[in-house]
């Protein structure tokens, strides 16, 4: 099952690429980074919508396997976190010819990344008691998705190199986007549930031991 | 699972020890009473009101002595029991505080800081610490550990002034010994419940010891 | 209420009591923020406008750093000895011992600040403008750390991690609050020329209301998730 639905979301990526780079193709060339960027952002706020879910689940239930899903989101999150910095970084050296700038989106993708950073770090240094290690990072898991609309917020407040909102053009363009679109999304609950699932069977192998 | 079945009823003045090898649970049935983990099934209720649920009511009735001490080692010990007597917003605290203090004989150190107090002294001060609320119930995991004779023989009068004022001791205990002498009733905790129970007023440690492998061996 | 006004009370005293005594942690954070001041003013240069923009971002830099090490006290005290749970054995309320600590720290962090602002005022000569708006923004600010720092030293130092991972965690979770609360300080120290004020010269865009609105938002959210989320932490 899973298999199947990472061969669909690369093969959405690939039609969504195909598209992009044809008939959907941004002028100038640069700004294709878009069909990139802007789904492994929503991705990676999808993932740390479950990271809280998962870690309200654990508070609210303390079973482990809430924890188990905490953490596969918090690890894929981590990877579009850096994904959409890397892509937004390129981007913006190739729009505005800066690097970075705290600009709000630019920060609220920073907080973000280090937010994830920073739950991985709490998974990684607080070994041991696996019952207190779930419970710290669950209330971390919460507290830090109380941040991200604070830093949405004090976005207002900051100048802004983004465009105020992005359109596309043609339906060639929305035709390229929704796909990766779905792909991400896609591989981001394939990755989750694979994860998940791995940090069970190692619990059971440990147990077993 | 560490403990599955286990009943047990305390009424006013009554003491119960329970004993049991290393490993069997005893501790944990202790932090259960006081509230400190909380039960997978079943509940717990002091004086009608229920523990585990948060009822200050259950806890402003509770007195613990567990296996640490819980003093605060910066503070003196008038200054740790002043903090807990107000911690419970205790009544008539500075009476109280003297008065334990004098029955535990603390007063040479009364205004020594916890730190340098030795074992003994500490599980001292912590014995005073469970009672400056004047609990009705007191919950106890070894506390003659670092008792010397002479104050084993003061936490033993002291067991006893509670109890007849009407206060229940649960006591936690491997010395079988101390546990009979201070207690109204023995219990053994074994393979997870309570499997035997004896009213050990009139008998000795020995005779306790007999019944129960009496019944061990019966039970095979 | 009793219980809540005689725990906050018996805890609140007996932790300013056991600092004073300990003379351990305010000493420290003197120093510490002392030496990050100098250490920040001697890599800035002497240039007025310089120094009265590195000086506000110093200030908060030393307060931030030297905060956390008051955080990591308030509970590795009770760690010893098993404290924490006769706490929590104790018929108070998680939340009444959270903000009891809280305020243990933030007198922590005022004592720290009487000491560390002027100094401040004199290694970057820096003139303040407005005295009340400063204290505010100070103790908004302060707010923010303690609130935050509490629940967080709680559940860090019950879980025994070594090294710098309260830092981390308190600093991740405080990062949209410093934007405001540096761009207040250099207004009231007046860095900030009122032409910039609105423009898009600085990360923050606004007033110093906006600033301070923002920092007032953000202490009652956080302190109130923290206060709810501080009893199922400490608690099995």
């Amino acid at each position: 099952m899973r298999l199947t639905l990472m061969f669909l979301s690369v093969a959405l990526l690939l039609l969504s690429s195909w598209i992009g780079l044809t008939a959907g193709r941004i002028e100038p060339e640069c700004r294709n980074i878009i069909y990139m960027h802007v789904p492994s952002s929503i991705a990676a706020l999808v993932c740390f919508c479950v990271l809280l879910a998962a870690s309200v689940g654990y508070l609210a239930t303390s079973r482990v396997s809430w924890d188990r899903v905490a953490a596969a989101a918090a690890e894929v999150g981590l990877i579009f976190a850096t994904l959409l910095n890397v892509t937004g970084s390129i981007f913006s050296r190739a729009e505005w010819n800066v690097w970075w700038t705290p600009s709000p989106r630019l920060v609220t993708a920073a907080v973000l990344w280090f937010l994830y950073v920073v739950y991985a770090i709490l998974r990684i240094s607080l070994g041991g008691d696996r019952g207190l290690r779930a419970r710290v990072c669950a209330v971390f898991g919460i507290i830090a998705f109380f941040d991200v609309p604070m830093v949405i917020i004090s976005a207002r407040f900051m100048p802004d190199i983004h465009r105020a909102g992005f359109s596309f053009d043609s339906a060639w363009q929305t035709a390229a986007f929704l796909p990766a679109l779905a792909s991400m999304l896609l591989l981001a609950a394939v990755l989750i549930w694979l994860k998940a699932d791995l940090l069970a069977a190692r619990d059971m192998l440990e147990k077993e031991i | 699972m560490v403990l599955d079945g286990v009943d047990l009823r305390l009424e006013a003045g009554w003491s119960v020890c329970v004993c049991g090898v290393n490993g069997a649970g005893k501790s944990t049935l202790l932090k259960l009473v006081a509230g400190l983990l909380r039960p997978d099934a079943g509940s717990m209720r002091l004086c009608g009101s229920d523990i585990g649920s948060g009822g200050d009511a259950a806890r402003a009735g509770l007195g613990a002595v567990l296996h640490e001490p819980m003093v605060y080692a910066d503070l003196t010990v008038l200054e740790n029991l002043r903090f807990f007597a107000g911690l419970y917003a205790a009544g008539r605290a500075e009476s109280r505080i003297d008065e334990l203090i004098d029955r535990l004989q603390l007063a040479p150190y009364r205004f020594d800081r916890a730190a340098v107090l030795s074992r003994g002294l500490l599980q001292r001060l912590a014995i005073a610490r469970a009672l400056v609320h004047e609990p009705a119930v007191l919950v106890a995991d070894e506390p003659s550990t670092g008792l010397d004779a002479e104050a084993s023989g003061i936490l033993l009068s002291i067991l006893e002034g509670f109890t007849a004022a009407g206060g229940a001791v649960l006591m936690a205990t491997h010395d079988v010994e101390f546990g009979i002498r201070c207690c109204r009733k023995a219990a053994v905790l074994d393979g997870r419940r309570i499997c035997f129970e004896k009213d050990v007023c009139d008998i000795d440690a020995a005779a306790f010891t007999r019944d129960y492998l009496a019944y061990a061996r019966e039970s095979r | 209420m009793k219980h809540f006004l005689s725990g906050f009370n018996a805890v609140f005293l007996k932790d300013l009591i056991a600092e004073l005594r300990a003379k351990q942690v305010l000493p420290s954070m003197l120093v510490l923020g002392l030496l990050i001041m100098w250490i920040l003013r001697l890599a800035s240069s002497t240039s007025s406008i310089d120094l009265a923009v590195t000086g506000p971002a110093a200030l908060w830099i030393s307060i931030l750093f030297s905060g956390l090490l008051a955080q990591e006290r308030s509970f590795s005290v009770e760690k010893e000895n098993g404290c924490l749970e006769a706490l929590l054995l104790a018929p108070v309320d998680a939340g009444t011992v959270y903000l009891a600590k809280v305020a243990v720290n933030l007198v922590m962090l005022c004592v720290f600040e009487i000491v560390i602002v002027p100094a401040a005022i004199l290694m970057f000569r820096l003139e303040v403008s407005d005295w009340p708006v400063l204290v505010a923004v100070l103790m908004l600010g302060n707010l923010a750390i303690s609130g935050v720092g509490t629940l967080f030293s709680a559940l860090v130092c019950g879980a025994g991690a070594r090294g710098a991972v309260l830092s981390v965690v308190v600093l991740a979770v405080l990062m949209p609050v410093m934007v405001p609360a540096v761009f207040a300080l250099m207004v009231v120290f007046g860095a900030v020329p009122a032409a910039l004020v609105g423009t898009g010269a600085l990360a923050f865009v606004g007033s110093l209301g906006s600033a301070l609105g923002y920092m007032v938002a953000f202490d009652a959210v956080f302190i109130a998730a923290c206060w709810l989320l501080f009893g199922i932490a400490v608690r099995d």
